[in-house]
């Protein structure tokens, strides 16, 4: 390992030798008394204003000895970091943090003069509340933290850094409140963190592919949350939460199903109503994945499924229609997914145009059209509306949804119910972190289903989720 | 997940094992017993009353069926009795799935559809098998409710239109009709010996056998309530009435005005039964995975395997089913009682600890 030598030059040139980048700029200066200083730094992420007023102003007036405790004492800056490594200090330069050094020191100084690029703390646009805090996280991890530790005024919250991503080291902090989650799901976060050998990662979903024991399913096994509000209640119930650097998603382990039903707002309005939501975003999802797979099922085999008047209804707005009912609902259900995804990417000005588009080129004169009939229509626009009741759980609602109208249109009925099977079967035996992703229903437990589609009184919550093995198990006194 | 829970156990009992007897059996009880349905149906449900009793008791032991025989007969005669038993459990899946791929058949499209929109089952069977046994348990902890609900709301739709006196008078077509009755339902009635590959793999609880017999019977009531209803709605004409679950709720007055809602509660019972008739597939290739060991990709084969069978078994049967039918309720008719009656009192006699 090379390392820092007496010789500002020689040190100088190695340093150069590992960043030969044309934005990592050396900067020589020397004190009243002619002590020769040189700042490394990365020009677009080093605050060099900070820079300028901080460290190297103080050193231009330095009379002192060239050992290193004596320079920092004159800095009086709170990041300060002694080392020897070259290695170590090229890639703190990368990250933002300048370095010092100055003739006849074997070690170097890393100043923390990062700079912070970041938006403004802003409501998310993904967890719009009516009651309740409405901050959210932004790409800044430090910021993120600092949101974390303004809830949180407890020793045992313990913030762990990480670092993750061979080429972009991307800073991941692991949260949790010691004494309260399960030193096996903390170790187990640590350890599969360590594991991920990639190279670069924009995003805490990149994580989720690596902390997931059934990486290949499309069932989600982490928690997700743009919240801090929602990160910390999770945290203080016993889960390791995970801040990564650049993404306004936190992740959350172990995560539970019933998680993505529940919504902070449940937690702030009177329980009966939390209650009734909840329920009520289960019955959409369910009607949203399950109406179109039964309509197409119900007209190609079995029709005496439906009432006799609709029946009749239904007969005459088919009656023209050149598909078969299961093409006539995929390509209206993948039309409402093409509207759906240009409409996210789009421009908000554009996004107006396209509901326009939508809703009257697309859905009237179609159907006037005869290429498609009213009730697809009406089934794949409540379907659409249902799948948003959950927003977490959307990429794969979507999926299930696509697969049930496609075994449905093949099989009927009967597949659809198989295809439950499947899915009930597989959702039961996964498994993360130690905790079934079906609890509390599978296995059930009967302390934890108070809140879990029913909300109990918070008086008659006194204990943590029996789910998440929290070694402290009381949570009101 | 490689445990199964005591509570598990019982809303199996209760609510899962009734709804393998709401399909063909009413019909097929009706038929032999001379329209005397009841009395057979009631002692059936009391003999494996008892026998899941004597299951649930040797679960105490807490060592699976191989370990036991071993520890009682030696390595090889377990060997011998335990393929020998994994061989019942797939005799015994037969009857079920030949019975289930009829009703699918029947229930589910409004022509008769080709065999082959029953062999995604299959499918989802070797997916089943494939999981530990204990698996099952986090199923039922799901299903069992959703089979709770789908019985009741059946009888709730079925109950007004049933004319109960033509049950009586119970016992008018004597000890003939009773004993043919008996005889050839003797194959809808395996709990007990589908509980006995779960052996070592219930978490015993104190009390858990007369909680599963007083479950067994609560549940075993609930299809007798049912099979009542169903006669008393179809009486001499029962017999002809093969889908009892998908008929006696069509008079429903509702339906003429909301469409067939009773439909709802048959997909439940029909997920419940997908479940339900998985069971000897799955405790049959998990006996094979006591005699092989859980080796890497050994279950993936053989649940494949098992399922491949029976999916040539069930498509070349495909026109058979009432030589099947006749052939299981008849002359091969004793091998269900020996097993699933005689068999499961004889786990209490088999050893826990290795003989000195």
């Amino acid at each position: 390992m090379k390392t820092v030598s007496g010789d500002l030059a020689k040190t100088k040139a190695a340093l150069k030798k590992l960043l030969p980048a044309g934005d990592i700029l050396l900067f020589d200066f020397a004190s009243e008394k002619g002590l020769l200083f040189t700042c490394v730094f990365a020009d677009p992420v080093t605050d060099k204003d900070l820079l300028g007023e901080q460290v190297v102003k103080p050193l231009l007036a330095y009379g002192g000895s060239p050992s290193a405790e004596e320079v920092g004492k004159r800095l009086a800056f709170a990041e300060l970091k002694r080392e020897k490594s070259l290695e170590k200090l090229a890639a703190e330069v990368l990250a933002g943090n300048p370095v010092l050094l100055w003739e006849g020191m074997d070690e170097g100084l890393v100043v923390g003069t990062k700079k912070v690029f970041a938006r403004a703390v802003a409501e998310p646009p993904t967890d719009v509340t009516i009651k309740g805090p409405r901050e959210g996280f932004v790409e800044d991890v430090k910021i993120n933290a600092s949101l974390v530790r303004k809830r949180l005024k407890t020793g045992e919250l313990r913030i762990e850094s990480f670092e993750v991503g061979r080429r972009s080291k991307t800073a991941v902090f692991l949260c949790y409140l010691e004494g309260t989650s399960d030193k096996k799901t903390v170790d187990g976060v640590k350890k599969r963190l360590k594991e991920i050998d990639i190279d670069y990662v924009p995003d805490s979903s990149y994580l989720t592919h690596f902390l997931s024991s059934r990486p290949y399913s499309l069932v989600k096994q982490i928690g997700t949350t743009e919240k801090p509000d929602i990160f910390c209640a999770k945290i203080a119930e016993g889960r390791v939460g995970l801040l990564v650097d650049g993404s306004p998603i936190a992740l959350t382990a172990p995560y539970l199903l019933v998680e993505d039903f529940q919504s902070s707002e449940d937690y702030f309005v009177p329980p009966y109503r939390a209650t009734f939501t909840r329920l009520l975003r289960l019955f959409a999802l369910v009607v949203a994945i399950y109406l179109p797979a039964f309509y197409v099922a119900a007209q190609l085999f079995k029709l005496q499924l439906f009432p006799i008047k609709l029946l009749l209804t239904i007969a005459g707005s088919i009656r023209d229609i050149p598909f078969s009912p299961s093409l006539e609902m995929l390509l209206v259900c993948l039309v409402l997914e093409v509207l759906n995804e240009a409409s996210i990417r789009m421009p908000k000005y554009v996004g107006m145009a396209l509901s326009v588009v939508g809703a009257l080129v697309l859905g009237e004169t179609a159907v006037s059209a005869g290429f498609v009939s009213t009730p697809a229509i009406i089934i794949i626009a409540f379907s659409g509306i249902g799948l948003y009741a959950v927003p977490n759980l959307i990429e794969q609602t979507s999926v299930l949804r696509l697969v049930m109208l496609l075994v449905a249109g093949s099989v009927g009925t009967y597949g659809v119910i198989l295809a439950t099977a499947f899915v009930v079967l597989h959702l039961v035996t996964t498994e993360n972190f130690g905790a079934p992703l079906v609890a509390p229903f599978s296995p059930m437990i009967g302390r934890d289903l108070r809140d879990s589609l029913v909300k109990f009184n918070l008086r008659s919550l006194p204990l943590r989720p029996k789910t998440l093995k929290s070694p402290n198990k009381r949570r009101l006194g | 997940m490689n445990k199964i829970s005591a509570r598990q156990i019982l809303l199996f009992l209760a609510c899962i094992a009734p709804v393998g007897k709401l399909v063909l059996l009413p019909a097929r009880l009706a038929d032999a017993s001379q329209n005397d349905l009841l009395f057979p149906f009631l002692l059936h449900i009391l003999v494996q009353t008892g026998a899941v009793f004597c299951v649930l008791l040797a679960a105490k032991k807490e060592t699976d069926l191989m370990g036991l025989l071993r520890n009682t007969f030696g390595k090889g005669a377990a060997f011998v009795l335990t393929a020998l038993f994994s061989l019942f459990l797939l005799f015994s899946a037969l009857l079920p799935l030949l019975e289930q791929k009829h009703f699918v058949q029947g229930a589910f499209y409004d022509t008769l559809p080709s065999v082959l929109v029953f062999s995604p089952f299959f499918l989802f069977a070797a997916y089943l098998c494939s999981k530990p046994l204990g698996s099952c348990g986090r199923v039922w902890d799901i299903v069992a409710p959703l089979a709770a609900a789908g019985l009741v709301g059946i009888l709730i739709l079925s109950a007004g239109s049933a004319d109960l006196t033509a049950l009586s008078p119970a016992g008018a077509a004597g000890g003939r009709g009773f004993l043919q009755g008996v005889r050839s339902a003797c194959g809808w009635f395996c709990d007990a010996a589908l509980l006995v590959p779960l052996l070592g793999k219930i978490e015993y609880k104190r009390g858990l056998a007369w909680k599963g017999a007083v479950c067994y019977l609560a549940g075993g009531a609930a299809a007798l309530l049912f099979t009542a209803v169903f006669y008393g709605i179809f009486q001499e004409t029962a017999i002809n009435q093969l889908f009892a679950f998908t008929a006696t709720s069509k008079y429903f007055a509702g339906v003429t005005t909301l469409g067939r809602i009773d439909y709802l509660f048959i997909f439940l019972l029909s997920l419940s039964m997908a479940y339900y008739v998985s069971l000897p597939l799955h405790g049959s290739v998990d006996c094979l995975l006591q005699l092989f060991g859980r080796r890497k990709h050994l279950p993936a084969i053989l649940s494949a395997a098992v399922a491949l069978l029976f999916t040539v078994i069930t498509l070349s049967l495909d026109y058979r089913f009432g030589d099947v039918l006749s052939l299981l309720t008849g002359s091969l008719f004793w091998l269900f009682p020996l097993f699933s009656v005689l068999l499961p009192p004889l786990t209490l006699f088999l050893r826990r600890d290795r003989r000195a």
